[in-house]
């Protein structure tokens, strides 16, 4: 907004973490050891993203969790160059985009790896895990592998 | 409920300024006050007042909620008072339930109104309410998501399947400008209209999104007063008369969003709440649309197929939305041409589709303007309400 440096110490700098439901702990334990887990439902064989407490097509408890590929297609993406937040100035310029999963869920993640103008809507883009701390790794994406 | 039942008969509005002098109440008098001096009636004819959720404000929202405004006027038959929050849908919610107010008896006038006064907030607050507002916590602000963002991921994805050009979407700006320009209540009241080269020369915050697409954030306020369609229709007086609704939720979080599933609602709302008012769309005479950001006007143009497929852009290139154009269009210019006031900008636009309608629209006013088209969604598009206002009663 204004000046980076004169502004900075009366910013939260902190790198925000997800505040997490207890029936998303599960997600986040897979992503800390690399895995992009979702949930399937067994009554109405549903794939769930984001992870709830009961299923949100049928109603249903029953309800486990399912290792993806981590294979997703680019659906749009925005690349920030300003007017984020203080605590993701230090990320700047940096892509958002929304990935449709191959087993279906869109999901929101960055694309990293791979230049700005080199993204595309359609792209290919597999999983990568970006460590925050002890506790969480955000599933971000990249181009796929040829 | 039939959507037929109410009528504005007063309106108030404080200009969309920076005016860190005013503090909300200092506002809240003088909206409140020319609300209720235009309809006609006195103050002690308010049986109820509504007030727009002010975002980012908890003090006010807090003294709103409990009760402090009808005492602060002095409203002395004023039966009761609440707060209605939707975001930028609020306002829409206010006039359901001043409607239900007047059927069921608590009231024969209700008043709604808003205020927000933004430079005031610190700027640490003021980034860190826009940065969370509408955005969910745990699967799209730890990457960085901003409301900025959303919109850019909804247009670069709407330029992917149209081919609507950076330059079509910079005219939108240009269109809401040449509204705003003339509109005493706009922050942009009498400033040149940039072109949309001028638009696109501006530094890009998050693609395909341009300073100059996005918004200022201002203070401002309004005020209206409801009373039944047949109370109105006795007084005489110029009114805006609600004929027709719909509404359709779409999703809270973004990220989940199905783009079909919004511009499929955008679409049916609108055509239901024509129907519903006994018109066709040809009848409409200004689609007063509030969407907060340029970027979407292009898709809700098509949604309302005023313009075919993938030409919504076109169409406000060649200026037809524009002041002096084929298409009436947002004649407060929208949250770009107006100043954004939070949830305010959808109260302003109401208060702007009674003002067309009553004949008060100055320099604007869209001749023999007989029925508008007004919609609102709130959070970052979580729903749309899309209404049909006359001139007359049905
Ligand atoms: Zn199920």
């Amino acid at each position: 907004m204004t000046t980076q440096n004169a502004q900075a110490e009366q910013f939260d700098m902190t790198r925000p973490l997800p505040i997490v439901q207890p029936w998303s702990e599960a997600f986040w334990a897979g992503a800390r050891e690399g895995k992009l887990l979702l949930q399937h439902c067994k009554e109405c064989s549903a794939t769930i993203f984001y992870p709830r407490k009961f299923c949100p097509e049928c109603w249903s408890a029953d309800i486990e969790w399912r290792q993806a590929s981590g294979k997703a297609t680019v659906y749009t993406f925005s690349t920030a160059y300003d007017m984020v937040e203080p605590r993701f100035w230090a990320d700047l310029p940096y892509t958002i985009a929304y990935v449709d999963l191959a087993e279906g869920p869109r999901m929101m993640t960055r694309i990293v790896d791979c230049a700005p103008e080199d993204i595309k809507v359609g792209m290919k883009v597999e999983v990568t895990f970006h460590k925050l701390d002890d506790k969480f790794s955000l599933p971000f994406f990249r181009p796929a592998a040829k | 409920m039939g959507a037929n039942k109410i009528a504005i008969i007063g309106i108030g509005e404080v200009p969309t300024r920076t005016m860190p002098e005013r503090s909300r109440w200092d506002i809240i008098y003088d909206t409140c006050m020319e609300a209720v001096r235009d309809s006609g009636l006195s103050k002690n004819d308010i049986g109820a007042v509504i007030s727009t959720s002010p975002q980012a404000q908890p003090q006010l929202t807090a003294e709103l909620a409990f009760g402090k405004l009808p005492e602060e006027l002095g409203l002395e038959n004023c039966k009761d008072t609440c707060v209605v929050n939707a975001g930028g849908a609020g306002t829409s919610n206010c006039l359901r339930l001043a409607e239900q107010y007047i059927a069921s008896g608590v009231a024969d006038a209700v008043l709604v109104h808003h205020v927000t006064v933004h430079s005031t907030i610190p700027v640490p607050d003021l980034i860190a309410f826009f940065a969370k507002a509408g955005v969910d916590l745990q699967w799209e602000y730890p990457f960085g998501s901003t409301y900025n963002i959303i919109m850019g991921l909804m247009a670069n994805r709407y330029m992917h399947e149209t081919g609507c050009t950076p330059l079509q979407m910079a005219s939108v700006v240009t269109a809401l400008r040449s509204w705003a320009s003339r509109d005493p209540h706009s922050i942009f009241y009498g400033k040149a209209v940039p072109s949309p080269e001028k638009v696109l020369e501006s530094s890009l915050l998050n693609t395909p999104l341009h300073k100059r697409e996005s918004n200022i954030l201002a203070d401002g306020g309004c005020a209206m007063v409801v009373v039944s369609a047949e109370r109105a229709k006795k007084m005489g007086k110029p009114a805006a008369y609600k004929l027709g609704e719909s509404v359709r939720y779409f999703s809270a979080t973004p990220m989940m969003r199905n783009m079909e599933k919004m511009v499929y609602g955008l679409r049916d709302t609108a055509k239901e709440a024509i129907a519903q008012a006994g018109i066709t769309s040809s009848d409409v005479d200004i689609w007063n649309v509030y969407l907060a950001y340029p970027l979407a006007h292009p898709i809700m143009a098509e949604a309302l197929e005023i313009a075919p497929f993938g030409q919504g852009g076109q169409y406000f290139l060649e200026g037809r939305m524009s002041f002096g154009g084929d298409i009436p269009w947002s004649t407060i210019g929208d949250a770009p041409g107006r100043g954004h006031t939070g949830s305010g900008v959808s109260a302003a636009v109401y208060v702007e589709t009674a003002r067309q309608l009553m004949g008060k629209a100055g320099e604007r006013q869209v001749p023999d303007c007989a029925y508008v088209y007004q919609n609102t969604s709130g959070g970052s598009g979580f729903n749309n309400i899309a209404t049909i206002w006359g001139r007359d009663p049905k």
